[in-house]
């Protein structure tokens, strides 16, 4: 069993409208200099470290803790899930 | 998609040829029956909708009432009921956004909003629990963000709603009767589409599925935006200022397709637009989704060329994007383009007006027999059951939820959540009380009395305050109409509205209802809401702080009537029995006469009895003011009944009165004159609710005891169990 940095990045799904992004674009970033910024998207970032037997199970673990515990909601949102070695 | 082969059938003929993809979009989401109305449409005509102080405009989508020196108030109730059982947050905030925008629609800004909340048992179930957290943080966020008071509702839970959520949201507008938008239109005026951009979030919502268009169920799914609806808001009060706008519309379920329909049948006018010029979030937009798109905080506003520029501006100073998306035609048709090309033409006499249906309707077998009551072992002990009924769901303190609400923004609220109905100070001097009530336990016993109660109890909650009832918002939610058996309970629950608000002249001035409620485990109860708009023209009741000493008198008869009482469902388990029926002189005689005596002064507060039934109203009289109390049962007027019904029967039309003793000759002047029955049952003291029954002591409860549990129960239920 080896420790697994687990990164668990939450966000709305693809068409589903995002307003916080929307306003950091509009309001702070286009509002500078920074006209070549054409997107922002919120995201929610879980950590997690978890001790497995390999990436693979570290991963399946962790997007079923995520789906069991309604982490997130699958009708609003999509998750990404990236193991790293600790 | 939703359109059933009869009415695709129907359609082809009324237009005489095949409808193309964009035209049987438009007409699936408009004949929807969230849209059309199309069960109960015919039957709702038989409410009053008429009165002294009710303005009637074409295509309106709020009520709007006259409270005198040129001010009118607004109001309108909406539920979000399947959003909010698929994304609780979201769906209840967007519940929120929608019926603002309904307020705002008739050029009134909106100032209270009020959430009836129904969720399943959150005793045991935790999507329950997880359904009700979230939806009333979608609330709170949503009116908190808008700078809006929640100012009142009521939370219930019931296992019927297992897997499910009801989330009713009424808002209440105010504004000068000079500033209403007198909804007209001329040729060449320019159709606008003003506030949010378009997007794929709730596609088909109307439909609840839809086969030709990608269905990743995000229909359900639509993301609230309070910051834009703020904006949107001041912008269009500036617009109406300037009066800049011809005609409003506010864009919801069936999203253009019914924005425009809708207004242009109901102006007797043509609209043509093009689909290319609507503001879209996504660029690679099919024209039938960006048609039925129910993408939120957007409205629909018709104006000239001229008053376009003034328009833009004050758009561009509230940084919110507005659209030419078309023009107004005179052939009474809703003509959709894209680029050049025509992609539907229909007249919108067809599509705004989709056939009613009269469906049949059969008294439910269930009703047979559910009168009867079991017998049940006599209980011992009632301070144990009190502390139960205290601390259960239904009748615990609702501080949680309210507490979360910002309820005094705004600076109106003149009586806040947690007494018997919220008041809110108008321009005027006058004052607006408004309160809204459901009992889904006693409209599953008998759907005709149990909803002419949740209409009496409301009445009620709002006499309390010293307001004279002046106009109902009524909120029809059942299960499948194509249920004969369901639909039955519909119109009994329609027929009984109907007779109270005769026999009371309060006109309905708004509604909604939802249909196909259904749960995994089959229909919801029939669950009307009732809200009632009280006037004040004087001062609402200052409630006094309840000393030693004082005393208290009912009002009304206490009746044999458990069925559907908290007593029964929660500490016996039991479903049925005779539930509380209204007598209607009773209850004109004990509203007028408990208005009198709130207007002159001779009170220190007035409370209703309902959930919970006498024993609960007086304990939440001693909780709230921290003082116990000597009750004898024996002399609360009405029948001779066994203990338990005597304290927890929730007959209709009591009030409870508590008074300085020396008032007592003056009170009592006033009771007599209206000849209602009434007794003095105990006074106020010590630091125990104490009730006595033939001089045996039958509860005795430490006000504290009681104070922590009620007041503490539902919090500990959601965030620790």
């Amino acid at each position: 069993m080896v420790d697994y940095r687990v990164h668990v990045t939450i966000q709305n799904k693809p068409g589903i409208s995002d307003p916080e992004g929307k306003t950091i674009l509009n309001d702070l970033v286009l509002k500078g200099t920074h006209q070549n910024v054409s997107q922002i998207n919120t995201a929610q970032m879980l950590k997690f470290v978890i001790n497995e037997t390999d990436k693979k199970t570290a991963q399946s673990t962790v997007q079923k803790i995520c789906d069991e515990l309604r982490i997130y909601n699958p009708m609003v949102s999509v998750v990404t899930i990236d193991v790293f070695d600790v | 998609m939703s359109l059933e082969s009869h009415e695709l059938e129907e359609l082809k003929t009324k237009i005489g040829r095949e409808p193309t993809s964009t035209e049987l979009q438009i007409i699936a989401a408009e004949w929807s029956e969230h849209c059309s109305y199309k069960s109960s449409k015919k039957h709702l005509k038989m409410l009053p909708m008429d009165g002294p102080l009710v303005i009637n405009e074409k295509g309106y989508d709020s009520g709007v009432l006259d409270v005198g020196d040129g001010y009118v108030v607004t109001a309108h109730i909406e539920s979000h009921n399947h959003p909010s059982a698929v994304e609780p947050y979201g769906g209840a905030a967007t519940g929120v956004g929608g019926v603002i925008r309904d307020i705002l629609s008739a050029g009134t800004r909106p100032i209270a909003l009020l959430d009836g909340l129904r969720f399943g048992d959150i005793e045991k179930d935790q999507h329950a629990k997880w359904l009700f957290k979230n939806a009333v943080t979608g609330i709170a966020d949503y009116g908190n963000c808008l700078g809006i008071p929640t100012v009142g509702g009521e939370v219930e839970f019931d296992e019927c709603y297992t897997n499910y959520a009801m989330v009713d949201v009424a808002a209440i507008g105010f504004g000068k009767k000079e500033n209403l938008i007198k909804n007209h239109a001329k040729k060449g005026d320019l159709v606008i589409l003003l506030g949010g951009s378009t997007g794929r979030d709730g596609i088909g919502g109307s439909q609840f599925a839809s086969d030709s268009l990608e269905s990743d169920d995000r229909s359900a799914v639509q993301i609230p935006d309070p910051f834009i609806e703020k904006l949107i808001i001041e912008a269009i009060l500036e617009a109406r200022n300037e009066k800049l706008i011809h005609a409003m519309k506010d864009l919801g379920g069936g999203g253009l397709s019914c924005a425009v329909s809708e207004t242009a049948d109901a102006l007797d006018i043509g609209i043509e637009m093009d689909v290319e010029k609507v503001h879209t979030r996504e660029s690679d937009m099919h024209s039938d989704e960006i048609m039925i798109s129910e993408s939120q905080e957007r409205m629909l506003i018709i104006t000239d060329n001229e008053k376009l520029i003034k328009l833009q501006k004050i758009c561009e100073k509230f940084r919110i994007e507005c659209s030419v998306i078309g023009h107004v035609t005179f052939d009474k048709k809703m003509h959709v383009k894209k680029g050049e090309t025509t992609i539907a033409n229909l007249s919108t006499d067809i599509v705004a007006n989709a056939t009613l249906l009269d469906l049949p309707s059969k008294k439910p077998v269930y009703l047979e027999n559910i009168e009867k009551i079991k017998s049940f072992p006599q209980l011992s002990n009632y301070s144990e059951v009190m502390l139960k009924l205290l601390a259960s769901p239904n009748i615990a303190s609702k501080i949680w939820v309210y507490g979360q609400y910002d309820h005094e923004v705004g600076i109106r609220t003149v009586i806040k959540p947690g007494h018997d109905a919220s008041v809110l100070r108008l321009d005027n001097g006058k004052f607006l009380s408004i309160k809204i009530d459901g009992n889904p336990k006693q409209c599953y016993i008998n759907p005709r009395e149990g909803a002419i109660g949740c209409f009496e109890e409301a009445c009620r909650n709002v006499v309390c305050t010293g307001a004279k009832p002046i106009g109902m918002l009524d909120h029809l939610q059942f299960g499948n109409p194509k249920d004969p058996e369901i639909f039955w309970t519909f119109l009994e629950s329609l027929k009984g509205l109907t007779d109270f608000a005769k026999e009371f002249n309060i006109p309905c001035v708004g509604g909604k209802v939802s249909l196909y409620n259904e749960t995994p485990l089959g229909s919801i109860k029939p669950t009307p809401v009732i809200g009632v708009l009280g006037l004040i023209d004087k001062k609402p009741l200052k409630i006094q702080k309840i000393n030693s000493g004082d005393s208290l008198i009912i009002i009304g008869n206490t009746k044999d009537e458990l069925g559907g009482s908290e007593y029964f469902e929660y500490i016996h388990k039991f479903i049925g029995g005779m539930c509380p029926t209204v007598d209607f002189s009773e209850s004109k005689k004990n509203m007028t006469a408990v208005l009198e005596i709130i207007e002159n002064e001779f009170v220190k507060s007035v409370h209703d009895c309902s959930k919970g039934g006498l024993a609960i109203a007086i304990s939440e009289l001693c909780m709230t003011n921290k003082i116990g109390c000597n009750i004898s049962l024996e002399k609360i007027p009405g029948e001779k009944l066994d203990s338990d019904k005597i304290l927890f029967s929730e007959s209709h039309s009591r009030y409870l009165i508590t008074y300085e003793n020396k008032n007592l000759q003056k009170l009592q002047v006033i009771l007599k004159k209206y000849n209602v029955s009434y007794n003095i049952i105990g006074e106020f003291g010590k630091d125990s609710i104490f009730f006595t029954s033939d001089s045996k002591p039958i509860i005795d409860l430490s006000v504290d005891k009681a104070q922590n549990i009620w007041f503490n129960s539902l919090k500990e239920m959601v965030l620790h169990a």
